[in-house]
């Protein structure tokens, strides 16, 4: 999708969970942040985290000289891994259906 | 930056991880990455957001969750545009693979149309364009309709809509 629209002539910056994914991918600019799946910009009503968030991004124009450029952004989140909830209410079809494959 | 290294996999628990590392290791990278200037200082800038998270505009047809029940290697690959004054009361976030709650209570979480609003207000971005756009980001087996049609379309659409830059979040 980013190399899509950066080839129509739109530079793009990707905000980044799994920014690992970049060497399968090949996106323009990554900001990679480290929050969970669901909320790549905050907390739900941390407007100050997500603004922040946002504007890093943005950031990214100015800082990345050439393609492919990754920045890790040094947001904290405020709950450790155990207390973090995002997956779906039922699991999702694709782990269902690998589950009862045997290929998980 | 600070030197923080991101963890990409802090969040996902052990299986997600090997899951994923497995994708991105079956894949073969391209060969070039694309790359477009910026026009403008960020000042002057219109700025488009895009998410992954199937939101779309009540009255508009919701992603399509019921296909993919029945064939989980399907996803949909349609998009949707999600205009810069929607609140979370105008929007409904349809995807299987994530908590939907959070962005159903603040769509800022992954489309921070406030943030951007806010910025634009303290003069650091030029102005907003009039459109931002929801993908659902699970694609299955098959991704092509997805990076073949729709991405076009979308690109085609923040043409149209004179954006000059592009905000991207996977959710």
């Amino acid at each position: 999708m980013a190399r899509k629209i950066e080839k129509a002539g739109i530079p793009t910056v990707t905000v980044n969970l799994i920014w690992e994914f970049q060497r399968a991918l090949g996106m323009p600019r990554v900001a990679a942040v480290e929050h969970p799946f669901g909320r790549p910009y905050g907390e739900v009503a941390d407007r100050a985290t997500q603004t922040a968030v946002l504007r890093a991004a943005l950031d990214v124009f100015a800082s990345a000289k050439q393609p492919g450029h990754v920045a890790h952004l040094d947001f904290i989140w405020h709950q450790e891994p155990r207390q973090t909830r995002w997956h779906p209410q039922e699991p999702a079809p694709i782990i269902r259906f690998m589950k009862e494959q045997g290929r998980i | 930056m600070s030197g923080h290294r991101v963890d990409a996999f802090r969040f996902t628990g052990r299986l997600i991880k090997k899951i994923i590392l497995e994708a991105i290791e079956s894949t073969t990278p391209p060969t070039s990455i694309p790359w477009a200037v910026p026009a403008k200082p960020l000042v002057e800038s219109r700025v488009a957001l895009l998410t992954t998270a199937g939101i779309s505009m009540r009255g508009d047809p919701p992603f399509d969750m019921e296909t993919e029940r029945n064939n989980p290697t399907w996803g949909d690959p349609s998009w949707r545009k999600i205009r810069f004054d929607a609140t979370h009361n105008d929007i409904v976030a349809n995807h299987l693979h994530i908590d939907t709650t959070y962005i159903e209570n603040d769509i800022n979480v992954a489309l921070p149309l406030l943030p951007l609003r806010d910025l634009i207000t303290m003069g650091v971005v030029g102005s907003s364009a009039p459109n931002h756009y929801s993908i659902m980001g699970f694609q299955g087996v098959d991704s092509r309709t997805l990076e073949n049609v729709s991405a076009p379309e979308i690109a085609q659409a923040m043409q149209n809509d004179e954006v000059d830059l592009a905000i991207l979040a996977p959710v």
